[in-house]
């Protein structure tokens, strides 16, 4: 597969602030990366640096084989998706989608077709004279995505693009904007905080922590498979438990969870003595009768959506276990804790990598 | 105290105190339009027995006014002119950049606004005489009157352009358009109204401009209808409602402007122009 982005050595400082710290990319021609960190992590600023919004200090940026570093936004040819949309005010719908076609010179005749044609598929063939100020956010958003589809640009970047709009829109957009990158067969860059978004909508998950690409990869090998400490408890809702634990002699761990050591038999590449943290996802824990789990835990509380039943464990640190329908425990209760030893994910304690 | 009676008396409150702000307005106006013996009559009358209605045409005749409104409307057209090309782009630059020089520029010209004309005329007089401005005495004025003007201007615009979001300017950079071509189609459009809010105020406030229109032009010929009517008013002057039919056909312009204008004025400096 073709390269359509690609990023080598990228530094960014702002005076005494490292923002980026030799980021390395490649982003794939067709492909929907999303860029996923807490807020802080520099995603927001690669995000800028390819669009040339901001000029970084080091490394290179390349679009479609050429080298962008040193070139102005208008020569790079990406469109973008901002957070606040970033719609011109005092232009109308017509007019803000062919801002850019205008920008280019083409004809007023061709311009007016472009827009009726965008519009019509992303549902906006009725707005078309409305101003910004005077459609909904849902609306307001559609307009900022057909003006970068009327483009045909080398890349979409988003910019956190559904942070502004109510949970349940976000969910349908989240779909909406899917379906198009697949329609358009374009390259996109989405920046999000929201791992879900992130792990919904993208082919590869690159997730950035001060700076540095912690992990990147396919959703679901993120999930599987972190990299570490961070990546583990940053994907996945609710988060994983981490329990500090010390490896035994014969390669198994004992934890200590409350109420004195408890071994654990897990084959662990690490020497007798060392500290680790062992990683269990709440969605890989089940509930049994005391006595019949790997462990017994006491209940502190529980919360149920309906659907699923979150259970918090009374013991030190607390565990947090997601189960499917209803489940007849309260706090206080005694149960046992099971859990296969695929699921489980040993971390250095000191350096937080996976072993 | 119920709702409605607070209301009531504050707005009789308010019709007073405008009352008492527009008094001398009305002042002038009534005693341009009494006879002489009228306007030195005790107590004095609130409304003129005779209005002389013929005083207008008569001052304007007299002191040849056409030809100092004219020269009025050039000084000020002339400031608002170079005051507005120059502040803008000034305002746009200290609105978009942060750093130590911005903060060290933002400082002189607020410094600027500090100091008054009269302490200002004579370093002005001297270097305009040195460099030979002054044998264009309307062009000294428009250049002094900038001077003095152009912070107000640029504050005022400077806060404008703040309001007018970054990420407007970066849409038309990604869209394809030059930094400049990004402030002419997207920046200034949306700073129009703060811009021609400013540019309005500075009008009539050089239209207006006395102390460098007096001391830089000799020519009576160049000179505005402040110096004008400043001229009329001598030690021993008794013709107070020409002076101030005077006043009245020069004033008037401005504040019928201002009448027409005021909605759009007041939004403008409150709010941030925008949306």
């Amino acid at each position: 597969m073709t390269k359509q982005i690609e990023f080598s050595g990228v530094n960014k400082h702002y005076g005494a602030y490292h923002a980026l710290k030799d980021i390395d990319l490649s982003i794939d021609k067709g492909s929907f990366v999303a860029l996923v960190g807490p807020s802080g992590c520099g995603k927001s600023t690669l995000l800028r640096s390819l669009a040339g919004l901001e000029k970084i200090t080091g490394g290179d940026i390349s679009i479609a084989g050429e080298v962008v570093t040193t070139l102005p936004p208008r020569k790079r040819d990406v469109a973008m998706v901002f957070q606040s949309y970033a719609l011109y005010p005092h232009m109308t719908v017509e007019e803000n989608l062919t801002y850019s076609l205008r920008v280019h010179g083409v004809a007023r005749a061709e311009r007016k077709q472009a827009a009726a044609e965008v519009a019509a598929t992303t549902g906006l063939a009725d707005l078309l004279h409305r101003y910004p100020r005077e459609l909904s956010g849902g609306q307001r958003q559609r307009v900022a995505m057909s003006r970068a589809i009327i483009r045909n640009p080398k890349a979409f970047l988003f910019d956190e693009p559904l942070s502004n709009l109510d949970a349940a829109l976000r969910v349908h957009m989240r779909k909406e904007i899917r379906a198009l990158h697949d329609r358009l067969g374009a390259t996109s860059v989405y920046v999000t905080h929201d791992q879900i978004e992130a792990m919904t909508m993208a082919d590869h998950v690159v997730v950035l922590r001060a700076g540095v690409i912690e992990q990147q990869g396919r959703p679901l090998d993120l999930y599987d498979k972190p990299a570490n400490k961070f990546v583990a408890g940053f994907i996945g809702s609710p988060a994983m438990n981490f329990l500090p634990a010390t490896v035994t002699e014969g390669g198994s761990v004992a934890i200590d969870i409350g109420n004195g050591p408890l071994s654990l038999a897990i084959a662990v590449a690490a020497p007798a003595g060392a500290r680790v943290l062992v990683g269990i996802r709440p969605e890989h824990l089940t509930l049994t009768a005391p006595g019949e789990g790997r462990f017994d835990a006491s209940i502190a509380f529980t919360e149920s959506t309906g659907s699923t039943t979150f259970v918090t464990t009374a013991t030190t640190p607390e565990l947090m276990v997601v189960e499917t329908g209803r489940r007849m425990v309260a706090s206080g209760d005694r149960v046992g804790l099971s859990f296969g030893d695929a699921s489980i994910h040993v971390f250095d304690a000191a350096t937080e990598r996976r072993l | 105290m119920s709702e409605t009676f607070r209301n009531r008396l504050l707005l009789l409150v308010a019709l007073l105190l405008a009352a008492v702000y527009l008094f001398p307005l009305y002042w002038m106006y009534i005693t341009a339009l009494k006879t002489g013996s009228e306007m030195f009559r005790a107590p004095p009358s609130f409304w003129p027995d005779d209005p002389q209605w013929s005083i207008f045409p008569f001052v304007f005749q007299l002191k040849g006014m056409g030809r100092f409104l004219w020269n009025s409307v050039v000084i000020a057209s002339g400031s608002v002119a170079l005051i507005a090309v120059l502040g803008t782009g000034a305002a746009y630059v200290l609105a978009r950049y942060r750093n130590v020089w911005i903060d060290v520029g933002l400082f002189l010209v607020l410094m600027l606004q500090v100091l008054p004309a009269s302490l200002m005329i004579t370093p002005i007089f001297v270097l305009f005489t040195l460099t030979g401005i002054l044998d264009f005495p309307r062009t000294a004025v428009i250049l002094a009157i900038a001077a003095k003007s152009m912070p107000f201007f640029i504050v005022l615009v400077r806060a404008t352009f703040m309001s007018v979001p970054m990420e407007l300017e970066e849409a038309a950079l990604v869209d394809g358009n030059s930094r400049a071509g990004a402030f002419w189609s997207i920046v200034l459009p949306l700073a129009r109204n703060g811009i021609l809010v400013a540019a309005i105020l500075i009008f009539m406030q050089a239209f207006g401009e006395f102390v460098y229109s007096k001391s830089l032009i000799q020519e009576i010929e160049l000179q505005p209808s402040s110096v004008g009517l400043n001229a009329f008013m001598g030690p021993n002057t008794n013709e107070w409602n020409r002076i101030m039919a005077f006043a009245s056909i020069y004033v008037t312009p401005i504040l019928a402007t201002f009448v027409l204008l005021q909605r759009r004025i007041v939004s403008g400096l409150t709010s941030g122009a925008l949306k």
